[in-house]
């Protein structure tokens, strides 16, 4: 028998029915009998945590005679797929670890329409409030709910070439101001100036974006990008006085910094010495130390120098929260779990060790693995200087126009260093302030378009899948 | 041959016409069930999305859950923000840079390789037409690593040549910003419409540059009269589909400052429409106005191809 319509169709529908076939062979349509859906699921974006997690998970399964997955999903999936799952109500993780700049997107609009559980009066009434770094906890708040809980601190150090700083005779002792470091840092391109008009090393790694260097700058002279309420605030005076420091150690005849960027340019710059310091916060000198062991026992950390005498001495730079999402299957457990990952003082020690990263339970800081001396930090005990300066850690509040305003501020950054490469200090900081008040302006234009965040308003909207 | 000749060379066409002819009388719905799965997909993946994205531009959203009419507002919005002013500008700048330097290139590139003398043609051909095969992404983190000061290929590889730009901050300095996307894009794309430029100059009818050449006419007389017009027609598709292409630009400037941790660069010079689109649309999470720029891009799109396809009509017949 000839099918009808020739060979090319024939192919084409066996191949059709083959594939069909073969999926209908390889792809288990019904679960085996004895399989049972893990009781909770987990997702993280964070591969390290994911095996400390999954090494941890059998005490804590036998313990509370469950089952717990945990998923290991790229960030960017996690946060614009989770977000979507959620407001559709498609089927999600229990518990999510979300980071850091993220709970502001998924707290955009009516409180009511947030899908993470709001822990706010569980972290009071277990007493978490006061055993945790508190500061730490606006950065997973939105109008004052708390909707996960701090993984980590990230007290920011500056991390420096120990060879080199005590071959040019810099003593790190007296960079207690960021002025002091500014003279010091002069001195040293001047000292190590090339004849082609290129100093061999530079005092910083500084940003040239206006991105995460100067934010956590603005951090420590108390300016976010947002007050607790959500205000745009990064045209204060404070910020100012960072904003002009800032261009000035990267433009015109004080310059001191270079950008050395992230990845193997950050390990060749390191490796070379061209920067002598840089900003570490816990998490970094870990992917400092395993990335570029050649550089062991060549460095040490100090803290920040202030903004004026004795203040504050740190900063922050990343992190990573937990949150329950509001198809939590069995939320008693999963706080259980929460604890148990997070902040059981069993684990946190030699988590550190594998990590250094300093968590938020202020008690797990007495243990002794976070006091042990690091060989490739030149004898140092990161545990004791990260957990001396974690108090002082500001605040960060988050809103949904995180990145817009980042990319805002950037903006005006690159018009103050424009201006200042063209007009140097003459009228610098006049022009900083309108820059910064016009970007600052259009995240509020912004913002106020957002007619969720007016009652009336969303109360009338239309949800989409009611 | 002849239409004519056509038919009488062939008798067995009449009979195996009409075997089809009965068949189809047999099973006049096989034509449609072919077509379904086209028209199926096209309908659930395009034209749904098509009349949804209209009817989202008139909404502002919060995520896909809620929303709120908000009638022409998005538009307004959009029309006068500058942020978008800036997005428009830059993907214009980049559309007229990127066309203007990759299609003489391009067409350069294709005239040496149509020279018959070549033995490393193949090979030239392949190794020109690789980087398009890599992808925006790729393209994106590899001249994020090349363009870093003091340590990038291209920065030490200018250093050498000229003497300045070892510490150049391509991806720091708005000025530098553009030049070193088209840069970039240039690498990628130069040879992929290469391959449509040596394709038309394959075709063109040799026995007309034999007669200009009998006729006294000089390489450049030849090209301009008889090579461009025989080409215009690919020329015209390569410069629309370059326009429409540089309007979509968005993996390769995303990556390229992404990675950079600039986000789209100092003052946003790295930023296109689409850029802006998924500003809008996926980190702000209002979809409605990622929609609306969606409508403005198209209609942007839209207005610039057919002034193209006018012009180059014009200039054909002329020719």
């Amino acid at each position: 028998m000839r099918f009808p319509y020739g060979p090319a169709p024939l192919a084409i529908l066996l191949i059709a029915l083959l594939s069909g076939a073969g999926l209908l062979i390889w792809t288990p349509i019904s679960r085996p009998e004895d399989y049972h859906p893990p009781d909770l699921v987990l997702a993280t974006f964070v591969p390290e945590q994911a095996e400390v997690y999954r090494a941890a998970l059998p005490r804590f399964e036998q313990q509370y005679h469950c089952t717990v997955q945990v998923q290991l999903v790229d960030q960017k999936a996690l946060q614009s797929r989770l977000q979507s799952a959620l407001q559709v109500g498609a089927s999600v993780p229990d518990m999510v670890e979300l980071m850091y700049g993220t709970v502001g997107f998924f707290a955009k609009g009516p409180l009511e329409d947030v899908s993470l559980v709001d822990l706010t009066q569980k972290i009071k009434d277990s007493g978490l409030y006061d055993r945790l770094v508190t500061n730490r906890l606006s950065k997973w708040s939105s109008r004052g709910h708390v909707f996960a809980l701090p993984h980590d601190v990230h007290p920011v150090m500056l991390v420096y070439r120990r060879d080199l700083v005590e071959q040019y005779g810099i003593d790190v002792s007296k960079l207690t101001t960021w002025d002091e470091f500014s003279r010091a840092g002069r001195q040293l391109v001047k000292e190590t100036m090339r004849p082609d008009g290129v100093p061999e090393h530079y005092m910083i790694d500084l940003d040239s974006d206006g991105n995460d260097h100067l934010i956590l700058l603005l951090l420590q002279h108390g300016v976010g990008l947002f007050d607790a309420s959500g205000n745009v605030t990064f045209d204060r005076e404070a910020a100012l006085d960072v904003v002009c420091w800032y261009v000035k150690q990267m433009e015109g005849p004080g310059r001191i910094s270079f950008p050395c960027g992230e990845g193997q340019n950050f390990g060749k710059a390191m490796i070379d010495g061209l920067c002598l310091f840089y900003f570490c916060p816990d998490w970094r000198s870990n992917v400092i130390q395993q990335e570029i062991p050649s550089l062991s026992g060549k460095l040490s950390l100090m803290p920040l120098p202030a903004w004026e005498p004795g203040g504050i001495r740190t900063s922050t730079w990343g992190g990573c929260g937990l949150a329950f999402t509001n198809q939590c299957r069995n939320f008693d457990l999963a706080w259980k779990l929460a604890m148990y990952l997070y902040y059981d003082p069993d684990q946190l020690g030699p988590r550190f060790v594998s990590t250094h990263i300093l968590p938020p339970l202020k008690s797990a800081w007495t243990h002794p693995e976070f006091h042990e001396p690091s060989a490739f930090y030149s004898g140092l005990s990161l545990g004791t200087v990260y957990s001396q300066l974690a108090p002082e850690v500001p605040e960060e509040h988050d809103t949904a126009y995180n990145t817009f305003a980042n990319g805002k501020l950037s903006e005006a950054f690159s018009d103050i260093s424009i201006y200042y490469k063209q007009h140097g200090d003459s009228g610098l900081r006049d022009y900083a302030r309108s820059a910064l008040k016009r970007c600052a302006d259009r995240v509020r234009v912004v913002m106020n378009r957002n007619v969720f965040l007016k009652p009336q308003v969303a109360q009338a909207s239309d949800p989409i899948n009611p | 041959m002849s239409v004519g000749q056509l038919v009488t060379s062939s008798p067995k066409a009449v009979p195996a016409y009409s075997a089809v002819t009965r068949r189809r009388s047999r099973n006049p719905r096989a034509p449609y069930l072919f077509l379904l799965p086209f028209f199926a997909i096209n309908l659930v993946f395009f034209l749904y999305p098509l009349i949804y994205a209209t009817v989202l531009a008139f909404y502002q959203t919060n995520g896909p859950a809620r929303r709120a009419y908000v009638g022409w507002g998005n538009f307004a919005f959009i029309l006068r923000d500058p942020d978008f002013h800036k997005a428009l500008w830059n993907t214009t700048i980049f559309a007229i840079f990127s066309i203007g330097l990759q299609l003489p290139l391009s067409l350069g590139l294709a005239m040496l390789l149509n020279s018959k003398n070549d033995k490393f043609k193949s090979l030239f051909r392949l190794a020109i037409f690789a980087p398009n095969l890599v992808g925006q992404v790729f393209v994106g983190i590899m001249f994020s690593i090349l363009f870093m000061p003091r340590y990038g290929l291209f920065n030490r590889g200018l250093q050498s040549l000229i003497g300045w730009g070892l510490e150049e901050q391509w991806l720091g300095d708005p000025k530098l910003v553009m030049p070193a996307i088209i840069i970039a894009a240039m690498w990628m794309y130069v040879g992929f419409n290469m391959i449509y430029f040596l394709a038309a100059l394959q075709n063109v009818d040799q026995s007309l540059v034999e007669a200009a050449t009998i006729d006294g006419a000089g390489p450049t007389s030849i090209f301009w009269n008889v090579t461009v017009p025989a080409i215009a027609p690919v020329a015209t598709f390569v410069v629309v589909t370059s326009t429409i292409g540089s309007y979509q630009l968005f993996e390769l400037p995303y990556n390229l400052l992404q990675n950079n941790g600039a986000g789209y660069g100092p003052s946003n010079s790295g930023m296109t429409i689409v850029g802006y689109l998924y500003q809008n649309a996926f980190a702000n999470g209002d979809l409605g106005t990622g929609a609306a720029v969606g409508w403005v891009l198209t209609f942007i799109i839209l207005i610039i191809s057919i002034i193209q396809i006018r012009i180059a009509g014009k200039v054909g017949s002329e020719t």
